[in-house]
């Protein structure tokens, strides 16, 4: 089989000869170069509860903030969920159904709230993009500027069992922090409604101590209670190769999402160790 | 986390307000699953094992599926292959990251997953993309006779970066097992070309000590080498709600997968 293989590489022969589980296959894959498919792109992840269900309050200043950036600044908008995925989730629990398929009716809510933002960007000619149109981002970013998508990454009924409970651990900051991973993308920006991570949830704790910025390696040693971020997204920054920071700023604050855009440390910033300091 | 009641619009809820990132919060929805479709048994056809050998390993199993389709209702997972071996080798040399990688490989399974279908269209079983899983296999199991589907869940550019390397760990027999679990279903058989787990790969190393029952944290524990089925499945397995165990057979043995799937002790067990 050797001999016939002369177009493959070294490691083309391993993969092709070998277990792909085989431990030492995968460590070969490791030294590989990366390239960044959309360099240029910001993720901006618009919250669900913290951003779409106040309305009008918070989402038109929001929206025009986003169309003001337009001219500089590329972005792939992604919505969360919110009150109505849980409303849904504490039913479908109720009646005895999988995590998977919390995953689908969740997923339906992250696209009513990127409809939505959809329908108050649509005359800036801002589109939405469902996953399987992801193929025409690259089109609608350098014609328009942005996109909007919805943030549920499109597991369905393939979405993994948490630790505990049922709710389904892969959610919309997961979705988009995985959209800004694979394109190689400049930055990866949340917009919630607090300034960044406290050591507690400040609604419920108002004296907790504020963190602007931490090794992402820090934060799952110190196994807070309560997060800013779904766990999951801390677990894969912490081996991704491509993003090296996440940043959470706070959109009820007029200004602050075009300071992250521009690159400035407002909000939290949870950083990979090793890297940016 | 959690939210300002003050202004805003609230659906009530026994989760309204509460942060799904608090581990109380979440501790609070452990309930009861019920399974939705229990009968049905998960078989996945390896694309190495068993689809990259052709007419002289497939066909016979084909026609033990058919022969146990009046007693057992099943649905199909098929695995990809060599031919995603090479476009690995070429999208690495590319750069490409793992959810490009998991979106071309998934192309691969679809293949072998069309061809299985054709081969078993003539008794009834019908094709189904992962759209189709989720809106009609419940109907369509009712009025066909089977279903196959791509083994490959549909993660594409969303999956997730593995632990070492960039090889997408979600592959077929992830997606398979999670399609067991979804569904509650009766059993999930994985069909390879080796009688089941060994303590070394059994290929290069004859002498390798056979495993015939264990637990997925005991083998995760060992780290082991190698494995007939990708680690993530022995994860997965650890959090099941209801699809607790995993049988791997030898589909090359003519009358295992009937032993199987009449819960015969054949194989290996892994069980959570």
């Amino acid at each position: 089989m050797e001999d016939k293989n002369v177009l493959l590489t070294g490691l083309g022969k391993q993969l092709v000869l070998n277990s792909l589980t085989d431990a030492s296959v995968q460590k070969a894959t490791e030294d590989t170069p990366d390239f960044a498919i959309l360099p240029w792109v910001n993720v901006v992840k618009i919250g669900g509860q913290s951003i779409m269900d106040r309305g009008r309050s918070a989402v038109y200043p929001l929206v025009k903030e986003i169309v003001d950036n337009l001219p500089r600044h590329k972005m792939i908008l992604g919505t969360g969920a919110g009150t109505r995925a849980r409303h849904i989730y504490s039913l479908a629990i109720d009646l005895g159904l999988p995590t998977g398929v919390l995953t689908v009716l969740g997923t339906a809510v992250a696209w009513q709230n990127a409809q939505m933002l959809h329908y108050l960007l649509a005359q800036y000619g801002i589109p939405f993009v469902e996953p399987e149109g992801f193929s025409t981002l690259p089109h609608y970013l350098l014609e328009r500027g942005a996109v909007v998508c919805q943030g549920m990454p499109p597991y369905k009924l393939w979405e993994p069992n948490p630790v505990a409970g049922r709710i389904p651990p892969q959610r919309t900051d997961t979705g988009c922090f995985l959209i800004a991973e694979v394109f190689g993308a400049r930055k990866m920006i949340y917009v919630k409604d607090e300034d960044g991570l406290y050591a507690a949830d400040p609604k419920k704790h108002p004296s907790s101590e504020y963190i602007p910025r931490i090794s992402v390696e820090e934060l799952l040693t110190r196994d807070l209670e309560d997060l800013i971020v779904e766990r999951a997204v801390l677990e894969f920054l912490a081996r991704a190769r491509n993003i090296r920071e996440i940043q959470f700023v706070n959109g009820l604050k007029p200004g602050q999402l075009t300071a992250a855009l521009e690159g400035e440390p407002v909000g939290t910033i949870i950083y990979r160790n090793g890297d940016a300091e | 986390m959690s939210f300002d009641h003050s202004k805003s619009q609230h659906v009530t809820s026994s989760l309204m307000r509460e942060s799904l990132v608090d581990k109380n919060v979440i501790a609070r929805t452990e309930a009861p699953v019920s399974s939705i479709l229990p009968d049905v048994n998960v078989i996945q056809i390896g694309g190495h094992s068993i689809m990259d050998r052709g007419r002289s390993a497939l066909l016979p199993l084909l026609e033990e599926i058919v022969a146990n389709q009046a007693k057992h209702r099943m649905i199909i997972g098929v695995g990809a292959g060599i031919r995603s071996r090479h476009i690995f080798s070429v999208g690495l040399d590319l750069g490409l990251p793992t959810g490009a990688l998991a979106a071309l490989s998934a192309k691969d399974s679809a293949q072998n997953a069309y061809m299985v279908s054709c081969l078993l269209a003539k008794h009834g079983f019908v094709y189904l993309e992962a759209p189709f899983v989720v809106q009609l296999l419940p109907a369509m199991l009712a009025a066909a006779r089977g279903a196959v589907f791509n083994g490959i869940p549909p993660y594409s550019l969303w999956e997730h970066p593995p632990l070492v390397g960039k090889l997408p760990p979600h592959g077929s027999d992830a997606g398979s097992y999670m399609v067991g679990e979804v569904f509650g279903a009766r059993s999930v058989i994985f069909i390879k070309d080796v009688d089941g787990l060994y303590a070394a790969d059994p290929k290069t190393d004859p002498e390798a000590e056979f495993i015939q029952q264990a637990r997925a944290q005991e083998i995760i524990d060992r780290k082991l080498r190698t494995l007939p089925i990708e680690p993530v499945v022995l994860d997965l397995l650890t959090r099941a709600k209801l699809a607790r165990s995993i049988r791997l057979i030898n589909g090359l043995t003519p009358g295992n997968l009937t032993r199987a799937l009449n819960g015969e002790s054949i194989g290996t067990l892994i069980q959570q």
